[in-house]
């Protein structure tokens, strides 16, 4: 058994009736990393996540959590692992304190064990002043840490989230993150989806599910610098201008170019190594286009997963004729 | 750790909480079983008095209105007009302003005094049957008892040649409320008990917090006794509040011991919560966990016994009785609480009770699913 990785499926494949929600994904996450799992709604993104907590039996294939499997372990996992589900599980009857402690009763922890673990969390999460709080009435970035605190009070070796921070303000989004990172420090391996480029960009390891299946995993500086996603004879641009709407239906239409999407107040560009800056800038002079900046840049991970994706189409139109 | 109830302090603390916050469901458990109580207890009232009787005296002598008096004397019945022709009383009638009349004929007082039939007349609703019999039973009665004087008088004798004693044990009085009410304690806590616990472990599947307890190591067994605990305290005090309407309301004596009452009221709970349980485990949505809570109570309306004696039902109905708690629990409440016997003398009841309570629970805790669908 490898001891450095705390997550492991292979072939894991998950139908309901003749759809296959999850199509033979096999992936290992490293014990201590914070592991992003892309993909759009629908991919499939919450059934490995039930899957792996072993609430949902898998229809083919195996998963193991610190060495435990997730269909005839259960027991085991369901104390090593925190979940945080989409909804944020919270009883809106019960007050901050009491969510705190009926989940920490849940696992267990009674008396000085509970009060401890109950106050350093408090702490942790700065949500004090709100402990009386009845869950109902508290915004969504407190909510989101009290389910978050919630799911912390039994020491998971491994915490689950699942889109942790759709719907909250970005301070909330942001302050989230540093949390993670604090446990993350820790030793505690973290798993997050979500829809979030630039979430994605600060984990440790990505995922990326695509129509059930899983198209790429690894890190992210390495997912970068895939053949696929830098053709050999191109590099990529960002052009900023004045009315870059109108300077991207000039660009597009340039020998050269493969691809180009806006930015808010640039471009970026996949273009041919030949394509140099002057015959850009030209271009858009003559549209009375000036005050023209260009920059060669590294692809970003949008740009990994884009490409990845387009590159299956193909491949998925072959399949259904 | 590893305990068979893991979770069960948790549930119990978070269940107690939610109940208590939560003032409609609350007064929703405890309002309407007050009020079906009380209507129930009122409407069910069989014993009729004051039934509204017409007149037609066509003889119109002292005789005559000593009759009618013997009729009002009754207490069945309440003179409330007087027709003066048949047509009268048969519009009064269909028009149902009297349940009965009472005819009697120019040549009344002149049979009588010459010692031959006199004849009068009874005419009844009978669209309502209750009544009806009754009003037929008291007419009889009353016509009757002046046959047997007048033939006493003549005959020289002192004493009817036979008399009945009878005498009715445990309800003497013969009120109906003594009969009905308990029955209504058992159909009431069904109806209040059944809904919370088909609709509690619903609510969680609903709001999404489901999910997170089967990600924690909470057993079914203490989910599922977490979830029943609460609900059975509140049974409990609705079937104290119960009993004291039924005592102080409407004054029915309780003979037996208040404690017996109160164990057959858990062990009976105890099986309706399960029951709910049971429902919840299937339901997935509220709207379904009503439907099918409804359908499990509405039987025992039927064929618990409650309103219609059992013993009067075709074979098929009368079985179907057996396998509904609630027949157990009225027969045994109105053993208690009329007969005064004791839980021993009534044992069998109580270990179908127990027997149904234990099956419905070990049922809803292993059909309950610690995985999604």
């Amino acid at each position: 058994m490898p001891t450095d990785a705390m997550i492991e499926c292979e072939g894991l494949t998950k139908r309901f009736g003749h759809f296959t929600a999850v199509d033979h994904v096999s992936f290992k996450v490293a014990t201590g990393s914070i592991f992003g799992f892309l993909g759009p709604n629908g991919s499939g993104k919450s059934t490995v996540i039930r899957m792996l907590c072993g609430i949902l039996q898998p229809t083919e294939g195996t998963a193991k959590i610190a060495g435990f499997d997730v269909t005839r372990q259960t027991d085991e996992i369901k104390s090593i692992i925190g979940y945080m589900s989409q909804k944020f599980s919270l009883y809106d009857e019960l007050t901050v304190y009491e969510n705190l402690t009926f989940y920490g009763r849940l696992y267990g922890l009674r008396g000085d064990a509970l009060a401890k673990k109950r106050d350093q969390l408090i702490a942790v999460t700065h949500i004090e002043p709100f402990l009386k709080r009845r869950a109902a009435q508290l915004s969504g970035g407190w909510r989101q840490r009290l389910a978050m605190a919630c799911s912390l009070l039994h020491d998971p070796k491994v915490l689950f989230l699942d889109e942790p921070t759709a719907g909250i303000d970005p301070v909330a989004r942001r302050e989230l993150w540093d949390l993670l990172f604090e446990f993350s420090s820790r030793g505690m391996t973290l798993f997050v989806t979500t829809h979030y480029m630039d979430e994605a960009e600060r984990c440790t390891h990505v995922g990326y599910i695509h129509m059930s299946k899983l198209i790429v995993c690894g890190m992210p500086d390495d997912l970068k610098k895939l053949p696929e996603v830098n053709p050999p004879g191109t590099k990529r641009l960002d052009v900023t201008s004045e009315h870059v709407t109108q300077a991207l239906q000039i660009v597009r239409h340039l020998n050269g170019v493969r691809s180009a999407t806006v930015f808010g107040q640039s471009m970026r560009l996949l273009v041919d190594q030949s394509v140099n800056d002057e015959t850009i800038r030209t271009q858009l002079a003559q549209a009375n286009i000036t005050n023209v900046d260009i920059r060669q840049i590294s692809p970003s991970l949008e740009d990994v997963f884009v490409t990845l994706t387009a590159n299956r189409e193909p491949e998925k139109q072959k399949e259904a004729a | 750790m590893r305990t068979p109830f893991r979770g069960f302090g948790a549930v119990l603390y978070k269940e107690f909480i939610g109940v208590l916050r939560d003032p409609m469901t609350l007064f929703f458990m405890f309002f309407p079983p007050l009020v079906e109580m009380i209507a129930f207890g009122y409407a069910l009232d069989n014993d009729i008095k004051n039934m509204s009787l017409i007149v037609y005296d066509q003889d119109r002598t002292v005789e005559s209105r000593e009759l009618v008096d013997r009729f009002a004397n009754t207490g069945t019945f309440r003179v409330t007009g007087v027709a003066n022709s048949l047509d009268d009383v048969r519009t009064i009638m269909r028009r149902g302003k009297a349940w009965a009349a009472l005819q009697i004929p120019p040549d009344f007082t002149r049979e009588l005094h010459a010692g031959r039939t006199a004849h009068v007349q009874v005419l009844i609703d009978g669209s309502s049957s209750t009544p009806a019999l009754q009003a037929l039973n008291t007419s009889r009665a009353v016509t009757l008892r002046q046959s047997v004087v007048a033939l006493l008088q003549e005959s020289g004798r002192t004493q009817v040649p036979v008399d009945v004693r009878p005498q009715v044990l445990y309800n003497p009085a013969l009120r109906s409320p003594n009969f009905f009410v308990p029955g209504v304690i058992g159909v009431v806590l069904q109806i209040a008990t059944t809904f919370a616990s088909a609709m509690s472990l619903v609510r969680e599947r609903e709001r999404g917090t489901l999910e997170q307890l089967l990600v924690s190591p909470l057993s079914r067994w203490g989910l599922m006794l977490g979830k029943l605990t609460p609900y059975m305290c509140i049974g409990l005090i609705m079937a104290g509040t119960l009993f004291a309407i039924m005592h102080w309301l409407f004054m029915v004596p309780i003979a037996g011991s208040v404690l017996a009452m109160f164990a057959a009221t858990f062990v009976y709970v105890f099986a309706l919560l399960s029951m709910g349980l049971l429902v919840s485990t299937r339901a997935q949505n509220q709207m379904q966990a009503m439907q099918m809570s409804m359908a499990l109570i509405l039987p025992s309306v039927f064929f618990s016994g409650f309103i219609f004696p059992r013993e009067t039902m075709p074979w098929i109905f009368h079985e179907i009785g057996y396998f509904i708690p609630t027949t157990y629990f009225i027969e045994l409440m109105r053993a208690i609480v009329l007969r005064g016997a004791s839980l021993q003398e009534f044992w069998i009841n109580v270990v179908v009770l127990i027997a149904f309570g234990v099956v419905l629970f070990m049922l809803s805790a292993l059909r309950f699913k610690r995985k999604l669908a």
